[in-house]
Formats: structure tokens, sequence, C-alpha cells
């Protein structure tokens, strides 16, 4: 995949606070998902604090330490509550 | 077979069905119904409402049952969630299992449940009787069960 943007997509309670489901975010070269979740974090203070968010980068768990490309799909979600 | 959708389910159908899928190998078929129950205590749960993230969710549930077919003799399973607004008493989840042997199909059963727990990417958000709403937290007791499965407990020796 390329592009210069990430796709993010935000989910249940985290969706309320952005106030959106989904947006194109302007993204030049790689970034460390955690240097990215403070810019989100910059973006909406209300999802403080990002540390507990967790990640899933093409639709896989993903950890924070992981590297986010232009053209990923990222999505941002609380802790999963289903079954 | 997994199946995720708003649509109420029939146990009684599911089972007969994987039954057939398996019939002469199963020697035991295995399942596990979730139920929307009154999970505030005493504050009067009047509805669940179940948003999830459609692919992923499907993707990481037959990852977790190919993982479960992995690790004990699985001949098929059935998978069914439920999403949307679900009031109280409905059906949330259905996992049956099949096998040869009783014992495999108990765990495999209580593993992809108890993974689907933390892994599947379902949220909660419950609706009480005074109209007061909030998304439901992943409970710690859920997480260490995820962990005992990967750690090899919860088998017996």
């Amino acid at each position: 995949m390329n592009g210069t943007t990430l796709d993010v997509l935000y989910f249940a309670r985290v969706a309320e606070l952005t106030g959106v489901r989904e947006e194109s975010w302007p993204l030049a070269a790689p970034i460390a998902a955690s240097a990215w979740l403070r810019e989100l974090e910059a973006r909406y203070p209300r999802l403080a604090p990002v540390s507990r968010l967790k990640l899933a980068v093409n639709q896989q768990h993903s950890p924070h330490d992981r590297v986010l490309q232009p053209g990923d799909e990222v999505a941002v979600f609380d802790p999963v509550t289903g079954g | 077979m997994i199946l995720v959708s708003p649509a109420d389910f029939s146990v009684a159908d599911q089972i007969a069905a994987l039954r057939q899928r398996t019939a002469g190998d199963a020697g035991a078929l295995v399942s596990f119904t979730g139920y929307v129950r009154d999970y505030a205590q005493g504050q009067g749960t009047q509805s669940l409402y179940l948003e999830h993230y459609p692919g992923m969710c499907e993707n990481e549930i037959l990852s977790i049952c190919q993982e479960a077919a992995a690790r004990w003799s699985v001949l098929d399973y059935t998978v069914v969630h439920r999403v949307g607004e679900l009031p109280l008493s409905e059906q949330i989840v259905l996992v049956a299992v099949a096998s040869a042997h009783r014992g495999e199909a108990f765990r495999a059963c209580e593993y992809i449940i108890d993974a689907l727990k933390t892994r599947a990417p379902f949220w909660k958000r419950e609706t009480l009787s005074d109209g007061q709403k909030f998304w439901v937290q992943q409970r710690e007791s859920d997480t260490e069960k995820t962990e005992q499965w990967r750690n090899g407990e919860g088998e017996p020796a």
C-alpha cells in the first residue's frame, strides 16, 4: 500500500469523543504509532490518556511500538468487550 | 461457520447443522450461548448496543477458531455473534464445536469464547432503565483467562 495519508477509523466510545468515525490523516513519512498517538491526543484532548487505547493496523491488533506507513488503515478503540 | 449479524439465531438449528456437517466423525458437540443480562446489578439494564469492526471482526474470530482447531482435534465449528440493539435476555453469541472426544470439544469451545472476549473487535454500550448509557469496560478476569490459555494453563494434566 502507498499514499500520503493514514485512513483512520474510530470505534465506540473513541468515535463519540472524536465526533467522527473515519478521517484521512496526512502522513508523508513513516511514524511510530506512539508518536502518532501523541498527535492524536493533541487533536482530541478528550482521548487522554492515549496510552490505554488499542490500535489495529490494516485490521490486525498492533502494539504501540509499531511503525505506521502512509496508506495504512489504523483503527483506534478501547479494549474490546464482545461475547 | 462464522456469522456476525444483527439477526437472532436458533441454537437448535445451528447445532443441527453442525451435527450434520460432522455426522459419523463427531463423538461430541459442545456449545456455549451468551445472553444479555443485568450487567450493572440492581441498576436495571434495559438493553445492550453491540458495535463491531466489520471485516477485522470476522477475520479475528476465524484466526481464533483456527488456533483452536490446530491445538485440539476440532472437526468443525460454528460461531454466531449479534450486533446492534439487544434487549435484556436476548441471545448475543453462540460458540459450538464438534470433535471426536468431549474433552477436546469442551476445551476448544471455552478457548474460543475466552479469546473472542479479549480479541474480537466488539464493544458493548449498556442502556439502563433510567435512560443512562455507558460503554462497558473490559473485565480484568477476561484478560487473565486469555493469558492462562497462552501459558498452557486451563488444561488438565
